[in-house]
This record gives C-alpha cells, sequence and structure tokens, in this order.
C-alpha cells in the first residue's frame, strides 16, 4: 500500500461517498432522520470548540439556537428576507449572544460557570416564552422554509429555489428533506473545514492552551479574554445557524424547546462522538439525535418498548436510559468518544501491520 | 402582612427542600470533588418509591419511608462503587457529565417502572392544616421545616463530633494524606453518596407532599436547588442551608408579589428569580458567598 | 537585613532590579526584604534548602503573585504594573518546578503556543489558512523545529506531550521558553527529578542557552552541583531571608550558607 493511503485518508474518502451519495438510497422517513442529524451536528461542532476545544463548560447551548431560530422566524417569516440572508443573520445575532455571556467565563470556573450557563437556558426560556412578537408566545410560531434566490427579499410568489418545491437538477430530483440534508451538509463542512484549520493555526493551539492550563498560557500571552469570548462567539454562530435550520425544517416550534434537555444532548453528542476531534460531533449526533426516531420507528420489533396501546417502557424513556448508560459507559472506557475507539483500532491494525512486515519481507 | 408571614412561611418550607438538597451535593462534593447532577433524580426516584410502597402495597409511611430511603442510598453507594471509583484523576466536566448520564438514566427508569400519571405520595399528615393567628400553614410545611432543621442538626454533629465525620473532612481536605493516615476512604466516598441519596430522598417526600403531587418531572425543582448551592458556595453546609433558604425565600416571595407589582417581568418569573440573583452574586463573588477559591499549586 | 545590600554588581541598568521584596500569605511569610540586581547577559542562580521562598521569588517575579511589600523593575520599567498576560511581549519567559505544559498537545503544539505572541493569525484568518496565515504557520514552525533540535527533542515533535518520560518533558518546558524568544529566561528547579545522565545534558544545555544567545537567565536550583557549574553569581535564601549573594566559590564557603544547609550540629563539631 502506498503511503500516502493511510486508514485515515481512506476513511475520510468513504465517508464523504457515503454522505454524498445517501439521499439517494434511502426513504423519507431516513433521509428527514439524516437531515436532522445533520443539523444537530452543524450544533455539536460549535459546542465541541467550546468546550471540547476551549474547555469551557456549557449547558447553555439550547438558548443560542433558540435566539439562531427567532431571528430566522423574524427576518424569514415577518420580513420575507432571503434564506442566505436570515441563515446568516441567525448565525450573527447568536454570536453576538455569546459575546455578551462570554466575559462570565472569565469570571467563574468550571461548575459555577455550567451552572450560570444553565440559567442562562431558563432566562431565555422565559424570554422567548414571554415575548410573543418574537417567538408567538407558549402556542408557539413557523418558521419559514428556505428560499434562495438573487434578491435580498422575496416577493409574494417565492423566490426562485423554495425548498417546498422539489427541484429537478440533471434528472435527479430533490425534495425537501433532501434538500434540507445537501444544505445543512454544506455547512456542516465548510464549518468542519474551519475547526480543521484552527486546529493547525494559532488560533487553535491558543484555544486549546487555555483548556489546558490558563495560567501558563497567560504567560505566553495568549489573551484569556480574547479567546475564550472568540471560543463563545464560534460557537453561538455555529449554533445559531443549527437553530434556525433546525426550526426551518421542523418548521413550528414552541419556546419550551429551547431546553435544557436540548442542550444535554448536544453535550452528550459531543461527548459520544469525541470531545475535541473534528468528526466527532457528526458521529455523536449520528447515536444521540438519531436514537430516538429510529427507536420509535421499530418500537414494534424490539423487546419491552411500548407502541400503539400496549404496554411497556415509554420510547421516551427508552431513550434517555439508553444515552444516559451511553455518556456513562463512554466517559469510563474511553471518554474519546467513538473517535477515540476508532483511534485504538486504527493503532491495533498499525501494530498488526507492522508485526505482519517484516514476516512478508522474509 | 398576612399575607407575607404566609408566604414567608411557603418560603421557608420551600428553602428547606432546597436546603435538604444541596446539603446533598455539599456532602458529596466535599468528599469526592464531584458535584452530583443527579441529585434530583434521587429525589425522584426517593418520592417515587415512597408513594409506590404506601399507596401501591400498603406499606405504613414510615415504613415505606424507611425503605425508600435505604434504596436510594444503595443506589448512590453502588453508583459510587461501580462507576465513580474508576474515574479518579478524570477532569471534573469528565464526572460532571457522568453524573448527568446517571441523571438522565435515573429520570428515564421512573416513568418506565412507574408510569407517568401523577401520583400522591401518601403521607398521613395530606392536606390537613394548622391555624397560627389568622396565617394558614400545611402540615406538610410544618413537617418539612421541622425534620430540615432535625436532619441540619443531625449532619453537623455528625460532622464534628463522630469519627466517619472527621473521616470525611479529612477526605475532603486532601485525600492521599487521608489514605496515608489509614482512613477508609473508599467507605468514606460510599459513605456520602449514600447519605446524599437519602437526604435527596426526604426533599422528595416532602416536595411531593400537599399541596404538591408527584409526576414524572417533578425533579426539575432540584435543578432549582442549583442556584441555592451556587450562592452558598460549593463546599459549605453552612451555605447549603442560607443559600436554600434564601431562593425559597426569594422564590415565593416574588411569585406572591411580582404578578401585581412588575408583571412587565413576565409570569412565572419565579421560576427564574433564583438564577439571576445567583448570576447576580457570582458577578460580585465568582464562588459564592461562603464558598473559597480552591488554591492552585503554581 | 539582607547582605545584598553590599553586593558588587554596580553594572549600569541592571535587567531585572528588586528592593525590599517581601511576601506574606497571612500569618505565613514566604520571602522578606529581597534585593536583587541582576545584569544583562548574566547567570543567576537563587539557592536554598526546601521551602525557602525560590519559587515564590519565581512567581512574583512573573507576576504570578503580587508582593506584599517592595518594588521590582525590568529594564529600568516598573513591573508591577503589568499583568502576567504581558509577560511574553516583554520578553521574560519562565519554566515550571511541576511542568505548566498543555498535556493533551503535542511537543511541537507546546512549543508553538510560546510563539503565540510573535504571530498574528487569528480566528478569521486561521479558519481559512491561506496566504497570510499560511505563510506565518509555516515560518514558525520552521522556528519551534530548530529550537527542538536545539534542544535534542526534534524526534519527537508529534508525540502527545502526556506519553513522554518526565526528562522530555522538562525539555519541551524548556524549548518552549526559548521559542518565545525571552529575553529574560527564569528556569524554575530545571533538573528537579532527572537522572545523573539527563542532569549533565541539562546542565550543558543551559550553560550552551547562555553562551550562544546572549540571554539574562535566572535560576532556581536544589542541586549545588548544576549551579556551581554555570551560575555566574548566586543569591542564598533560608527561611525567606537572603543569607549570602556573591559568586559561586564565595557562597560555598560562606558560613551562614553551611549553617542553612547542614544544619547547626556540624557547626558545632567543628
Amino acid at each position: 500500500m502506498p503511503a500516502w493511503l493511510t486508514p485515515r485518508r481512506i476513511a475520510t474518502v468513504l465517508a464523504a461517498a457515503v454522505l454524498l451519495v445517501f439521499p439517494f438510497l434511502v426513504d423519507a422517513f431516513w433521509l428527514n432522520t439524516a437531515a436532522f442529524i445533520v443539523i444537530y451536528a452543524i450544533g455539536a461542532l460549535g459546542l465541541n470548540v467550546l468546550t471540547g476545544l476551549t474547555g469551557q463548560v456549557s449547558l447553555g447551548h439550547a438558548f443560542f439556537l433558540g435566539a439562531g431560530a427567532y431571528t430566522a422566524a423574524v427576518l424569514g417569516g415577518t420580513y420575507h428576507v432571503m434564506a442566505l440572508w436570515w441563515i446568516l443573520a441567525a448565525g450573527i445575532v447568536a454570536a453576538i449572544c455569546g459575546a455578551i455571556i462570554g466575559p462570565t467565563a472569565l469570571r467563574l470556573r468550571g461548575l459555577y460557570l455550567a451552572v450560570v450557563t444553565i440559567g442562562i437556558v431558563f432566562i431565555g426560556q422565559h424570554i422567548f416564552t414571554n415575548v410573543t412578537w418574537l417567538s408567538g408566545g407558549p402556542p408557539g410560531r413557523a418558521i419559514p422554509t428556505p428560499q434562495f434566490g438573487l434578491a435580498f427579499t422575496c416577493p409574494a410568489e417565492g423566490c426562485a429555489l423554495n425548498f417546498d418545491q422539489p427541484q429537478n437538477v440533471g434528472g435527479l430530483t430533490f425534495d425537501k428533506n433532501g434538500m434540507f440534508y445537501y444544505l445543512a451538509l454544506l455547512i456542516l463542512v465548510l464549518g468542519m473545514l474551519y475547526v480543521r484549520n484552527l486546529l493547525r493555526t494559532r488560533p487553535g493551539r491558543a484555544l486549546q492552551a487555555v483548556r489546558e492550563r490558563e495560567l501558563a498560557a497567560s504567560l505566553m500571552g495568549v489573551d484569556l479574554f480574547r479567546w475564550k469570548v472568540s471560543a463563545f462567539v464560534i460557537s453561538s454562530f455555529l449554533a445559531g445557524v443549527s437553530g434556525a435550520l433546525l426550526g426551518s425544517l421542523v418548521s413550528y416550534v414552541q419556546p419550551d424547546f429551547w431546553s435544557l434537555i436540548l442542550s444535554i444532548q448536544f453535550v452528550a453528542a459531543m461527548i459520544v462522538g469525541g470531545a475535541g476531534t473534528i468528526w466527532g460531533p457528526l458521529l455523536g449526533s449520528i447515536v444521540i439525535f438519531g436514537l430516538e426516531p429510529v427507536m420509535q420507528k421499530y418500537a414494534q420489533s424490539l423487546p419491552l418498548l411500548a407502541h400503539g396501546s400496549g404496554g411497556g417502557i415509554p420510547v421516551s424513556s427508552a431513550t434517555h436510559i439508553l444515552y444516559g448508560v451511553a455518556i456513562v459507559v463512554f466517559l469510563v472506557v474511553e471518554p474519546l468518544g467513538v473517535i477515540g475507539l476508532a483511534r485504538r483500532a486504527g493503532r491495533v491494525l498499525q501494530r498488526r501491520r507492522i508485526a505482519a512486515a517484516p514476516a512478508a519481507a522474509a | 402582612m398576612t399575607t407575607f408571614f404566609q408566604l414567608f412561611v411557603a418560603g421557608l418550607a420551600l428553602g428547606c427542600i432546597y436546603a435538604l438538597v444541596a446539603l446533598g451535593f455539599t456532602i458529596i462534593y466535599r468528599a469526592s470533588q464531584v458535584i452530583n447532577f443527579s441529585q434530583g433524580a434521587f429525589l425522584l426516584v426517593g418520592a417515587y418509591l415512597v408513594s409506590w410502597f404506601s399507596l401501591d402495597r400498603s406499606y405504613p409511611f414510615a415504613v415505606a419511608a424507611l425503605l425508600a430511603l435505604a434504596i436510594t442510598a444503595l443506589i448512590g453507594v453502588i453508583f459510587q462503587v461501580l462507576v465513580l471509583r474508576f474515574t479518579v484523576g478524570q477532569p471534573v466536566f469528565t464526572v460532571v457529565m457522568i453524573t448527568i448520564g446517571l441523571n438522565i438514566a435515573l429520570e428515564g427508569s421512573v416513568p418506565a417502572l412507574f408510569g407517568s400519571t401523577q401520583r400522591s405520595i401518601g403521607d398521613p399528615w395530606g392536606s390537613s392544616s394548622v391555624s397560627l393567628g389568622s396565617v394558614v400553614v400545611n402540615w406538610d410545611s410544618v413537617w418539612t421545616i421541622g425534620v430540615t432543621l432535625l436532619i441540619l442538626a443531625g449532619f453537623f454533629a455528625f460532622n464534628r463530633f463522630s469519627r466517619y465525620g472527621l473521616a470525611m473532612r479529612a477526605t475532603a481536605m486532601d485525600e492521599e494524606a487521608a489514605m496515608a493516615v489509614g482512613l477508609p476512604t473508599r467507605r468514606v466516598h460510599a459513605l456520602a453518596w449514600g447519605l446524599a441519596g437519602a437526604v435527596a430522598t426526604v426533599g422528595g417526600f416532602f416536595l411531593a407532599g400537599f399541596p404538591n403531587s408527584l409526576t414524572p418531572t417533578s425533579d426539575a425543582i432540584a435543578l432549582r436547588a442549583f442556584p441555592a448551592i451556587i450562592l452558598g458556595g460549593l463546599d459549605s453546609p453552612l451555605g447549603a442551608v442560607v443559600g436554600g433558604v434564601t431562593i425559597g425565600l426569594v422564590e415565593e416571595l416574588t411569585a406572591g408579589y411580582q404578578p401585581n407589582n412588575a408583571a412587565w417581568l413576565g409570569t412565572n418569573f419565579y421560576a427564574v428569580a433564583p438564577y439571576i440573583v445567583m448570576i447576580l452574586v457570582l458577578l460580585v463573588k465568582p464562588y459564592g458567598l461562603f464558598g473559597r477559591r480552591p488554591a492552585e499549586r503554581v | 537585613m539582607s547582605d545584598g545590600a553590599v553586593d558588587v554588581v554596580a553594572d549600569a541598568a541592571p535587567v531585572l532590579a528588586a528592593s525590599g521584596l517581601t511576601l506574606t500569605f497571612g500569618a505565613v511569610t514566604a520571602f522578606t526584604d529581597v534585593d536583587l540586581r541582576i545584569g544583562d547577559g548574566e547567570l543567576f542562580a537563587v539557592i536554598g534548602p526546601n521551602g525557602a521562598g525560590k519559587t515564590s521569588l519565581f512567581n512574583v517575579i512573573s507576576r504570578v503573585y503580587r508582593p506584599t511589600r517592595g518594588a521590582i523593575s525590568y529594564r529600568g520599567e516598573d513591573l508591577l504594573h503589568r499583568r502576567p498576560s504581558e509577560m511574553a511581549s516583554l520578553g521574560i519567559a519562565r519554566t515550571f518546578q511541576n511542568l505548566g505544559l498543555f498535556h493533551n498537545m503535542s511537543v511541537l503544539d507546546n512549543v508553538l503556543v510560546g510563539r503565540h505572541h510573535l504571530m498574528r493569525s487569528g480566528s478569521l484568518l486561521g479558519g481559512v489558512y491561506a496566504g497570510f496565515a499560511q505563510r506565518e504557520e509555516r515560518e514558525h514552525r520552521r522556528a519551534a523545529m530548530d529550537v527542538l533540535e536545539f534542544v535534542g527533542i526534534a524526534d519527537r515533535a508529534r508525540f502527545p506531550v502526556q506519553v513522554l518520560p518526565y526528562g522530555v518533558q522538562k525539555r519541551v518546558e524548556l524549548a518552549r521558553a526559548l521559542a518565545m524568544e525571552p529575553r529574560l529566561l527564569l528556569l524554575d528547579e530545571p533538573v528537579a527529578g532527572m537522572s545523573a545522565a539527563e542532569r549533565t545534558q541539562i546542565t550543558q544545555l543551559v550553560r550552551r542557552i547562555h553562551a550562544e544567545r546572549g540571554l539574562t537567565i535566572v535560576l532556581v536550583e536544589h542541586d549545588m552541583g548544576m549551579v556551581m557549574q554555570v551560575a555566574e553569581r548566586v543569591m542564598v535564601l533560608d527561611f525567606g531571608r537572603v543569607i549570602c549573594v556573591g559568586t559561586p566559590a564565595e557562597v560555598q564557603h560562606d558560613a551562614n550558607v553551611i549553617r542553612a544547609y547542614l544544619g547547626e550540629a556540624l557547626e558545632d563539631a567543628s
């Protein structure tokens, strides 16, 4: 095997191929689930920058998603702005919120910071519930489907590319789920490239140094304020975009959706996938956000689960139990999540290759 | 004025529940440097067990209560021994997430085992109340405050005067030194978790007592205990109590007065008021009112 | 009253000067009334028995602690008005007694954090990784590898720091400090916990650094052997007080120093 064909490269190419071709191989249920997973993965990628890379514990992610979603609702819904702009705006508004909250991370450490972020989720939910023009109050509000065109706003008939209408490109049909999937995938890939670049340059090292040893980092000239706030800004931007797309795909959202449980799911996805890694957020999202829909679908065939009017464990409880256990098991056995397991497997394979080579040469 | 007193007593009772949850956190934190996010789940499981034993199995309340205490304490001990022991040396965040994982799993198992309908906890004093002048107070509140005071007194005595109390304090200060001196640190950790589970369960009884009922989301209240813990400082039992009572009072008084006087703050503002108070305090004192900045060796 | 008052260095513009430095933590005194005058390019050692206050002194100089009393100046400017995050740009680098390495990062990345204050790319430029960011990255990686070569661990560049043996880790810490291109290097027990062979190697390295790079080096050490070999002047602390300042030879024969290290009994016996 040529040297440049490392297991990692092969895996990446395979993964890319699967991700690209996937929508044409599956039915609507799986495509819809996949679209959700990729959208969630964008948010998980953001959290990974804040917590995985920079070590700032945050259970407040749901708030930033909500902020993004409502920005999209107002700009896209009330003002009919074109999707590209409301997606960007969602990220920017959430990023601004992140910049405001970020400085608290300077004063507060670890657990104290975590609890403040919990407070932010609750305060956020309170604001969302009570500011009715923003969120529609407790009953909720609709979030528009993306429409892309060349103008700033979309006319009444809709813009050129409307996700509600299936599009035909070169013989291939893209329906709503498919278009969401590819849009989210594009954004996710751009995000992953961005994070990869951060990791090989000064900013990525600065963030990690903050995570590892603040004092030593500070003595080397790493400005703790600037980098902690940057981590919040990057993380919140991605969360805002994720929230906007999420709201849009769900199409109707109530304020109590942006809850602590949602934040915890993101943390779980980050951990199970592998904190601080690039592919981790996507892998973790597949497990955490894919579990419930899959279990719902197969409730009849799986033992113990309640379905229809029969008895048994409600699916939501079962999913909770499963990923509660998953979090515990991963953290005890392999804190670097699925990526950590993959790396271990990679090392085992490498050792076998080295062990086999002399025998082959002999 | 009567409104004020009624709210005040309700606030004290609620504050006592928070103080119990906060005390449980503090016990574990001082012994194991871990913050146990599943304290709320212990509360929930404990309350459900009492309800099940006393209503579904018709055991006398006291027996049901003791059984529930024993079982939740046992769950805490098992978790410590089977899982947490293997996470020594991991970053704090990892351990916190593990306790969150336990929380999710326990919360999920409650509706699975006991169903999701509302239920009563089957307490013997139920809806009865007593009048002190023109103020009407639930017996439940009275018992809450009374039992909490007893538990707190008991805990302080244990901490100060008993051998295991001393062992716990020593382990909290410097585990290696404690081991070197021959203290049974494993038992200390197990004891801490057992105590915390038991204390949470007691909180659960009172929480689900009249006029409340028990549902699978009753543990959400434990989340409001967080501001209490943080306010008091993670490593101070006195702080846990002061923090708990403060938050309880803030909540009840806000619930009573805010809708009429500051309606612009929104409905159910009392639910977020504790968090706002906590954030404001932390901005001034980043380690809570009574917490101390952990010493770092450079 | 410290003997430092009669020390000989009368150089113009000392790099580091301190007078009356005192640090107390409540009832505990780390050190009292320490005076320092360190000239440009000097190799100055601070020694003393355990608990004498040496690392605390370093922490005060690098602004990690605020002294209870006293003044410090660096290149003529008051250092007490500066924050820890300004140390790098001032040209002050330090190593830590208990290692301040970034454990989950590679050796190369650790050293590259040392270059942080010499680089410009932020979250926007770095995230795009083209043009300026790319060029800057290549240039500084080369510089970091050069430092690693100098220190002798270039072959371990890609390893995560936490899997490396202690001796190598100490070298990474040294490389990282050097990579900052400091003018004043503070080394906190650079050979602590090392084998005899490693100690010799590090001692040579410190000598080379001093000779080739013309840095001012202040060294805190326990190991008399190393200190006597490399230091130009030595200051002895005991129980937080300066008991002697002078050349290694002078210090070795000073009665107070001998008593501090060996105790009263020997003195009486002789």
